[in-house]
């Protein structure tokens, strides 16, 4: 099901590569970005990787957004070294449940990514090889700093400016 | 009496593995980085590396932070090669925000971008002839060169390592109006210094016999763990995103992507240095075809608002792929900044590229990814 034009892109192969897992795409900047749900998206991904005409055997960059109230989207973004293309995947975890199959098994190169994603946003994938926190110090595993409700910095606390802050919480 | 135990061939001595922490602060780790090696006699078996002493939490920082306030951040994450690392910043808030950059200022960001190559580069010759071995001679030789560039750097923006010229929509001001002398001057030193490290470490037996076939890893490794830039091409990989998604002026240049045939140490250094003659052919055809014009677009809005949509930019920076993905919900500031570095993936193959290696050998392992510790923690 697509919601925009997508004629003149890789959308099509994509679309056939993923046969079986609920898709749904819209046209981004530069790439063609796709949303798989959380339970289908590692088979999606590696259905991806070995497609033969698509082949995204390159992982360039795994990572998370805050959207709040409507949950934490997990995004991948694909390429393909041999065909040159590229491909941005989403899925959304909801607030209550931010579990999500690890991409370790698809790509190698996604270890340290996710451990990041897994530190910030507390994020947590299932069957992670190596789940320690990679930037953080490793007794920090109850707070994620790049969550939107966490303030830029303790000093903002104390004079009240947090920038995670209701206008009430002030 | 206790008696001692026999070594047969069949039954070997029972050997414990030793720990040994480097760094993180130790001169060989370039920065604050520390990695733990698990030794059999001088064999490493086990790297594990431990990263994050020089986080500063850039993005979460540039999240706060108007779009033009962000650039002096990106400075930071990448301080061997700023105006790569700004590049991907602007031209990501240049695609949400729709401007379109000038003829002159794209010419001028493809001078500077390749000019910081070469002095990235150089500081690698330096720093790597150290971790092989040789003391004083090429790391003086490599500054002498970088101190160049960085005197040119100076002279265009006012500062020598942190430029903050590259903005949204063009450049901070214009250069000066010697500038293309002044770049023809400092491309002459370049040719003859990278001339010099050819003949003082290419050509050196000793400096090939400490390098040559070790810290191999194959192509079809490399690309699983997401490395780029000279350490994957040294892998036969030919992935640049200069050539491969060309941004700037690429695209109307006439220069060749440098591709290693081993894998292995002496490659990823010898791609490097390939790939600086190939950055002076690029300035020297930029320099013929900078003309005069603007250097921001006519109607540049005062206030810089971007669009609600999200984009993912990538260049190719010194070290690899320098990628911005920056999230906007509309407004003066970016919802989400992620910078991916390209270290960061590198560095993730360095167990790898380090097991079953002697311990000094796994030392020059590490110099050849040149990481820089400030965009691996950011």
């Amino acid at each position: 099901m697509t919601t925009q034009d997508l004629t003149g892109t890789i959308w099509a192969e994509v679309d056939r590569a993923l046969a079986g897992v609920t898709v749904r795409a819209e046209r981004g900047v530069l790439d063609v970005i796709v949303f798989i749900p959380r339970d289908e998206v590692v088979r999606g991904l590696r259905a991806l990787k070995r497609d033969a005409g698509l082949s995204f055997d390159y992982l360039r960059c795994l990572t998370a957004v805050d959207n709040e109230a409507e949950g934490i989207d997990v995004v991948y973004h694909l390429y393909s070294t041999t065909k040159k293309h590229n491909l941005t995947v989403k899925t959304t975890l909801p607030n209550d449940d931010l579990t999500l199959d690890t991409a370790t098994t698809v790509w190698r190169g996604a270890n340290w990514l996710e451990r990041e994603t897994a530190e910030m946003f507390g994020v947590r994938f299932r069957g992670h090889p190596d789940p320690r926190t990679l930037l953080m110090p490793e007794d920090m595993d109850d707070t994620f700093p790049l969550r939107k409700s966490h303030p830029l910095a303790e000093i903002e606390v104390l004079q009240g400016e947090g920038m995670g802050y209701t206008e009430e919480d002030r | 009496m206790v008696a001692s135990p026999q070594a047969t061939p069949e039954h070997e001595f029972e050997t414990q593995d030793l720990l040994i922490n480097v760094g993180p602060q130790h001169p060989s780790t370039h920065g604050v980085f520390r990695m733990v090696l698990t030794i059999d006699g001088e064999v490493v078996k086990d790297v594990v590396p431990y990263i994050g002493y020089l986080h500063r939490g850039a993005e979460k920082l540039c999240e706060t932070m108007d779009f033009r306030q962000g650039i002096g951040f990106m400075d930071r994450t990448e301080y061997l090669a700023a105006h790569n690392a700004e590049l991907s910043y602007v031209m990501a808030v240049e695609a949400l925000a729709g401007l379109e950059v000038p003829e002159r200022a794209q010419w001028i960001r493809t001078i500077l971008c390749e000019l910081n190559r070469l002095s990235s580069h150089f500081m690698f010759l330096g720093a790597f002839g150290i971790d092989v071995g040789v003391f004083g001679t090429p790391f003086i030789y490599a500054w002498r060169e970088r101190e160049a560039i960085i005197d040119l750097f100076e002279e265009i923006s006012g500062d020598r390592m942190m430029y903050a010229y590259f903005r949204p929509g063009g450049l901070a001001w214009d250069v000066p109006l010697n500038f293309k002398e002044r770049v023809r001057e400092v491309l002459k030193s370049t040719r003859q210094g990278i001339r010099d490290f050819d003949e003082l470490l290419t050509q050196n037996e000793i400096f090939r016999a400490r390098t040559e076939g070790i810290g191999y890893i194959s192509a079809e490794d490399a690309i699983d763990w997401g490395m780029s830039g000279p350490s994957i091409r040294a892998s036969g990989v030919p992935l640049d995103v200069r050539r491969d998604e060309p941004y700037l002026k690429y695209a109307e240049l006439d220069f060749d992507v440098i591709v290693g045939e081993n894998g292995d140490v002496f490659d990823r250094y010898y791609c490097r240095m390939l790939e600086m003659h190939e950055s002076v052919k690029i300035i020297e055809q930029c320099l013929e075809r900078l003309q005069p014009g603007l250097i921001v677009p006519d109607k540049m809005p005062r206030m810089l608002r971007a669009a609600p949509g999200e984009v993912y930019i990538r260049t190719e920076a010194p070290r690899g792929e320098y990628g911005i993905y920056m999230v906007s919900k509309g407004g003066n500031r970016p919802y989400r900044l992620k910078v991916r570095s390209a270290c960061l993936s590198n560095l993730q193959a360095l167990r790898q590229m380090s097991v079953d290696q002697y311990i000094a050998d796994a030392i020059i392992v590490l110099g050849s990814i040149d990481i820089v510790l400030s965009e691996v923690d950011r």
